[in-house]
């Protein structure tokens, strides 16, 4: 018997497209006689775009606090005073 | 992994971005300036602009890096453009194309807030993997693991553990499901 992380496997090449042809076939029929495996790939894709809004609000976190550092250090004063000069009315 | 953010180590992804920054953000707040944006404006769309940079750069699994610069104030200039034609200020700008992928679930956030706090270690294993695409020996030694099998079989403990947390909560959260 296969163990629940080989099947989450086979879900997960089945959504990213990956699976070889032969794999594919056993798959499909695995579908068939499985009737609870296609919501098991519908909640995978769930998980997948849960995992992507994870990853971005990370890496936006991580912009924040470089961006907090550039304007407010006083090592980047010429950088930051640069920028406000820009929007600074005539 | 080529990514210029990623390429540097995980220690370093800071001083990375900052070196974008400090190089890419002059020039685009300029430019957003003299179209009559604020600085707020300029930040938010720098950011969106690193953002969508960083996605693209995993997605080609390759630096961009011959004019990476270039091409970060590329995107940035599209996507002020864009919001400046969404705000009725501009007419013409066919063949912009929406460069980003709205990933945002309904309910989304509670979901994550309650995973953050429930498994977090499998959330950033899941993200090393899945969204930064870091090599498999390195997420296998960032994340303490004997070798690549045993994080292999991790990540799909974790994505499992994401997949049926999601769909528990699912039944709570009711707008999840449409």
């Amino acid at each position: 018997m296969k163990t629940s992380w080989s099947e989450t496997e086979q879900v997960d090449r089945h959504i990213s497209g990956l699976m070889d042809t032969g794999d594919a076939l056993v798959f499909e029929a695995k579908l068939l006689l499985e009737p609870g495996l296609h919501d098991k790939i519908q909640w995978q894709k769930k998980a997948h775009l849960l995992i992507a809004q994870y990853g971005r609000k990370q890496l936006k976190n991580e912009i924040e606090t470089v961006h907090q550092k550039l304007f407010s250090s006083p090592q980047h004063n010429t950088f930051s005073q640069k920028i406000r000069c820009f929007f600074t009315k005539p | 992994m080529m990514n210029a953010i990623n390429d540097v180590g995980k220690l370093n992804r800071e001083e990375a971005i900052t070196a974008l920054y400090l190089k890419a953000f002059p020039p685009v707040a300029r430019y957003i300036s003299r179209g009559g944006g604020s600085f707020d404006e300029a930040k938010d769309v720098f950011h969106d602009a690193l953002v969508i940079y960083y996605e693209k750069s995993v997605e080609a699994k390759q630096a961009i890096d011959s004019n990476e610069t270039a091409y970060l104030i590329g995107i940035a200039k599209h996507l002020w453009l864009k919001r400046f034609k969404e705000n009725g200020q501009n007419s013409d700008l066919e063949g912009f194309d929406q460069p980003i992928e709205d990933v945002e679930l309904p309910a989304g956030n509670r979901i994550l807030h309650f995973l953050e706090k429930a498994g977090n270690k499998c959330m950033q294993l899941l993200k090393s993997f899945y969204y930064d695409q870091l090599p498999l020996t390195d997420i296998a030694e960032t994340f303490g693991f004997s070798g690549i099998r045993s994080a292999t079989v991790q990540k799909y403990k974790c994505l499992e553990k994401v997949r049926e947390t999601i769909k528990q909560k699912a039944l709570t959260y009711e707008d999840f499901m449409e």
